[in-house]
């Protein structure tokens, strides 16, 4: 049984009451259609970060077999120096957009300007290029992901907030506010009935005078 | 029978900050995508002081869509209306770029009616899939009546 909300029995309040009634059906409807937008942008991040998953381990799988047969090729002693020497420094665009409210951080790898890999190019084979080629498609991958995650958690956690809320004024606040403006009703109903009784009583009592 | 309802005023204060989130975050003025692209970090500032970044993938995807001048026409993010209770969506466009570009987005011939192009739920799917950081939702009282 929803809770009355605790007014003085008055016309006044009646009114409020009907104010505050299509306030918060108006804001129900705005918030559940944030909810739907929620969801839809939740379902697809999460599909998303599905066929994210699946690349990143199909790179990361190439990208360990090209290694080991580099490592095999080169010796792991040759393919340590060669890899310290082709490390560079990274660029990332980290920013955040808005869905509906909820901040979600962005984040874009910046495309480097085509560096040389800093390798001897002579000394040393092609499997290291693919090597160096597919741990940058790796890298491009992991940021997708950290993207994609964190961007999934935000938004879930967002939902739950926002289902919470509609719920709340769904079966709270709105039947609540309907079911006191039904008891004032029915209470100045019954206080006219008690009037009019009131009236005929003292007119049967003059009456009889 | 009568109760008061303990948790009546903090859900007030709850909505009350739910109504002030949802506009907080529409740009204060709109970039075309030839200034953004002009740009290192194409950003822009928001209503409530944040920024909100722009990905240069997609906008070099809009580039490649439309003629360079066409990109001067172009303003940025382009605002998606939600209209309540319906599964109609509707894109405000100013002039014939934005449907341009819809169309060839949603490989599909679009018509401005009012200046607002009414999209579905499974378009719009595709659409912010294709412009995450180049669309934005907007939450209009005019849409919602």
């Amino acid at each position: 049984m929803p809770q009355l909300v605790k007014v003085r029995p008055t016309k006044i309040e009646l009114i409020k009451l009907r104010r505050r009634l299509f306030l918060a059906e108006r804001i129900q409807k705005i918030v559940k259609d944030r909810l739907s937008i929620l969801t839809l942008e939740f379902l697809q991040i999460a599909r998303e970060t599905v066929g994210a998953k699946r690349k990143l381990i199909d790179n990361f799988s190439e990208l360990y077999r090209a290694l080991s047969i580099a490592a095999g090729y080169h010796g792991y002693i040759a393919l340590e120096k060669e890899l310290i020497a082709s490390e560079r420094d990274l660029e990332i665009a980290a920013g955040s957009r808005n869905v509906a409210g909820t901040r979600i951080p962005t984040f874009e790898l910046k495309e480097a300007e085509r560096v040389i890999r800093g390798y001897n190019l002579v000394d040393t084979s092609s499997w290291l290029d693919q090597t160096a080629q597919l741990s940058e498609k790796c890298l491009e991958a992991i940021v997708v992901m950290a993207e994609l995650q964190s961007s999934l958690e935000l938004l879930g956690r967002e939902i739950n907030r926002t289902k919470r809320i509609v719920n709340a004024l769904e079966y709270l606040v709105i039947p609540g506010l309907k079911a006191t403006i039904k008891y004032l009703k029915m209470k100045f109903e019954e206080r006219d009935r008690e009037e009019k009784s009131r009236l005929k009583r003292v007119k049967v009592l003059l009456e009889q005078r | 029978m009568i109760n008061e309802l303990p948790y009546e005023r903090l859900l007030q204060e709850c909505l009350r900050g739910e109504l002030r989130l949802l506009n907080a975050y529409l740009p204060r003025q709109q970039k075309s995508l030839a200034d953004l692209l002009r740009e290192e970090y194409p950003h822009l500032v928001c209503n409530d002081g944040s920024t909100h970044l722009f990905k240069r993938k997609e906008l070099k995807y809009l580039a490649s869509l439309i003629d360079a001048d066409e990109q001067e026409a172009l303003l940025l993010p382009m605002l998606i209306g939600v209209s309540s209770g319906q599964g109609e969506m509707a894109i405000i466009c100013r002039g014939e770029v934005e449907e341009k570009v819809i169309s060839k987005i949603l490989d599909m011939p679009v018509t401005p009616k009012q200046q607002r192009i009414m999209i579905y739920k499974p378009q719009l799917s595709i659409l912010r899939q294709m412009l995450k950081t180049t669309t934005q939702y907007l939450f209009s009282p005019k849409i919602i009546d």
